[in-house]
């Protein structure tokens, strides 16, 4: 789809400039210079790596972030001391929603804020990045090769297989293709599926999960009576047989799978979640101002979710990296090269998974995995630790 | 004063509506009984299971049936009737009949232990298969899983006890990152490291749940070849899951420790080294009792992929070979047995954490 890549291309790189006119602009105009200048930077970025998907959502951010700097001491009619005649209450919708954003852009701020403070977590997000940035803007520099090199084969050598060298960073593999191209290009399907999957999990639990919480009686006990059905099947072998079954051709079709199986555990926090803000005092005062069931959920029952959804979809995130990993590395289902899990499938079939030429070839997507996992709990860890101040001192 | 209250407590309401009132009583109270309760929910999800694994394999399209029936008919040119009788042969069921006909039928057999016969190797009773298995998944990973709750809940006490200091913030670090780790990635990463680059070991020589040479007993010789073999699987699930049990130990620790009854103890002027086992070890294990029991119930699926990368004669790889030869009546013995021991262990954890905690007793069964 044309802006909606996960790698660079010069179109997003345009759709990028074009959005990073908004921050930049606002920058200027309310004189908050290096605030706008690094909006628009952020938003180019993020356009030429994504697009659409990437530039939207960064402008938005950035806007909010300037936005804030410029929005300050603005009276909040709500909290302001003077006389009750004197304030002014009412508020345009473009005021109110240049409120939010600012609100959105303090929050931005602060969330990074204790994110650079916290050592780990900082960690992680650059472990994290660093896989981003490799996969999405690496094939601009690294071009991959598909075709066996035949060429390559040192006089005397019994396979094209070579550990690395200057010339071949991390070796060349079976067929004499350098595993540096097949690293660099082999990351995103990997990382996209796993994202996908996550986040349609992620929308079956919540949705899932509002609805048993808010509607209750026979319908909540049906829902949890599926979801504890779930639950109790040991997911990966289910998984196995599913998608020998389903021929899965697709990897959109093999996130559904994983999502279909994995909702359950955020649901019940979701539902458990839901019960316990139901019967809070903010939640009962907005009910008797009837404020309607939409406005409840959006603005005093979700947002006080959110933390707890976010770190859940991260944690996702890495279970359904591992169970596509493991599916591919038993051959489970369709394989596309390049693929960081079809290295290691291939580096098995061929025999070669305990031969040393074959380290690079074998060791370089192994370790790509682990250190991507790693950087996702670490993060996970410093995110958990910045929404729930009680655990700094615990954990 | 207390002729009034007497007087003002409700009257008793008349014989017959009492009579009846007694005879919903032994129902609501079989209804809100703890155990009752908690074994009713086991049976309830172990035939739900059933009924899912029989109609996913019966009803899907291009289910196994016809899968094998197609089969059957390129490979051995006979015609559609033919297939369809040898295929009912090898699935036991009467295609005339219809599926909940069939569907009745399977769980009249399964009632008297009767789980089919194998597909692929005909004549093999998936029963007798399973069994064969079994006993190695029980053994490596029940192994496994005894090593990493013991030590995991030893080093999470001492972690928290010397809380900050260099210790801990070692035995963290160690904890994150084995927890964070895939399995089959530090299998593989063991492997690679140990045994292809540095040579300590030969890889093959680990292959396989037992060497095929040595004659089965109670001898010395193998039982240290089986001990041999279940090593480096045991070594990955330990430390794929010591981390996980740590940092859980470790918080638990932490928040029982500011419970009032551990300052109690301490007023009370009990040794330090009482408090800390009796009073603090004790209650910081309890939630951890349930995740353990739990874990037991997940211990019989085994890990697929540790088990086919070692080639470890366990469920898990009996599983994963049923795949690709489409052995459906083996797949669904293993997933019957897979989840009849998850849900046994549940209930299990259900009863002991009840008879543990009275306040779980209570809050769950006894509530109005």
């Amino acid at each position: 789809m044309i802006g909606f890549e996960t790698v660079a291309t010069t179109g997003g790189l345009i759709i990028g400039a074009l959005f990073g006119l908004l921050p930049l602009g606002i920058g200027l105009r309310f004189g908050k210079i290096m605030a706008g200048i690094s909006g628009f930077i952020a938003c180019l970025l993020a356009g030429f790596a994504c697009g659409f998907l990437g530039g939207v959502p960064m402008m938005i951010l950035a806007t909010a972030v300037v936005v804030s700097y410029a929005y300050v001491n603005r009276q909040d009619p709500f909290t302001s001391r003077a006389a009750l005649d004197e304030v002014n209450f009412e508020e345009t919708r473009a005021e109110f929603a240049i409120r939010q954003l600012a609100a959105l852009g303090n929050g931005t701020r602060g969330f990074m804020r204790s994110l650079l403070r916290n050592k780990t977590g900082f960690l992680g997000l650059l472990g994290i990045l660093f896989f981003v940035v490799v996969t999405v803007f690496g094939p601009l520099f690294v071009e991959y090769e598909g075709r066996a090199r035949l060429d390559r084969r040192e006089p005397g050598a019994r396979s094209l297989l070579q550990p690395p060298s200057a010339e071949f960073p991390l070796g060349l593999d079976w067929q004499g293709r350098s595993v540096l191209s097949h690293m660099v290009h082999g990351g995103q399907k990997l990382i996209v599926t796993s994202v996908q999957a996550a986040l349609i999990a992620t929308v079956i639990a919540v949705v899932v999960g509002s609805i048993a919480g808010l509607v209750g009686g026979f319908i909540d006990q049906i829902l949890s009576a599926i979801a504890n059905f779930i639950l109790t099947i040991p997911s990966f072998p289910l998984l196995l047989v599913l998608a020998s079954v389903l021929t899965l051709d697709s990897n959109f079709g093999l996130a559904v799978v994983f999502a279909v199986l994995n909702w359950p555990p955020l649901m019940r926090a979701v539902r458990a979640q839901v019960l316990s803000l139901r019967e809070r005092d903010y939640v009962e005062a907005a009910r008797a101002l009837d404020l309607g069931m939409w406005h409840i959920i959006s603005r005093e029952v979700f947002p006080n979710m959110i933390s707890y959804i976010a770190v859940n979809f991260i944690f996702t995130i890495r279970v359904a990296m591992y169970s596509i990993v493991a599916l591919v590395f038993l051959g489970l289902v369709p394989l596309q090269e390049p693929d960081w899990s079809v290295m290691i499938y291939v580096g098995r079939q061929q025999g070669v998974l305990f031969n040393p030429e074959a380290s690079g070839m074998i060791l370089s997507p192994i370790i790509a995995i682990a250190l991507f996992q790693l950087s996702l709990v670490f993060f996970t860890r410093s995110l958990e630790e910045i929404f729930n101040p009680r655990l700094r001192s615990g954990l | 004063m207390s002729t009034r209250t007497r007087a003002d407590a409700p009257v008793p309401s008349a014989p017959s509506a009492a009579n009846g009132k007694r005879q919903q009583g032994i129902l609501r109270r079989l209804r809100s009984n703890y155990t009752f309760n908690v074994l009713m929910q086991g049976l309830v999800t172990i035939w739900a299971v059933t009924t899912f694994t029989f109609f996913l394999i019966r009803l899907m399209p291009g289910n196994p049936v016809q899968v094998k029936i197609d089969q059957l008919m390129n490979t051995q040119n006979v015609t559609y009737e033919q297939a369809l009788a040898i295929a009912a042969g090898l699935f036991e069921f009467d295609p005339n009949e219809p599926v909940i006909q069939q569907y009745v039928n399977y769980l009249g057999k399964l009632l008297t232990g009767d789980l089919g016969v194998s597909i692929t190797s005909a004549g093999t009773p998936v029963l007798d298969q399973i069994l064969r298995f079994l006993p190695w998944t029980l053994f490596c990973v029940g192994l496994s899983l005894v090593i990493s709750f013991t030590f995991g809940i030893i080093l999470g006490l001492l972690m928290a006890f010397n809380r900050g200091s260099f210790l801990d913030n070692v035995l963290t670090g160690f904890a994150s990152v084995t927890a964070g780790l895939p399995d089959y990635i530090v299998a593989l990463l063991i492997l690679l490291i140990f045994g292809v680059q540095l040579q300590w070991f030969q890889v093959g020589e680990f292959r396989g749940g037992v060497n095929p040479n040595i004659a089965p007993g109670f001898t010395l010789d193998y039982l240290g070849s089986v001990l041999k073999h279940a090593f480096l699987p045991v070594l990955v699930y330990v430390l794929g899951s010591i981390g996980s049990w740590m940092l859980a130990m470790k918080s638990s620790t932490i928040s029982t420790l500011g419970e009032d009854y551990i300052t109690v103890a301490q007023a009370r002027g009990l040794s330090e080294r009482r408090v800390l086992t009796a009073y603090v070890g004790r209650n910081a294990m309890l939630p951890l009792l349930t995740r353990l029991a739990i874990s037991v119930g997940f211990v019989v699926s085994g890990a697929v992929v540790i088990e086919e990368f070692f080639q470890y004669p366990g469920l898990g790889r009996a599983l994963y070979r049923a795949i690709p030869s489409r052995d459906y009546t083996t797949m669904q013995g293993v997933f019957l047995v897979v989840t009849s021991a998850v849900v046994l262990a549940n209930i299990a954890s259900d009863l002991v954490l009840g008879w543990l905690d009275p306040r779980v007793r209570v809050g769950k069964g006894g509530e109005k």
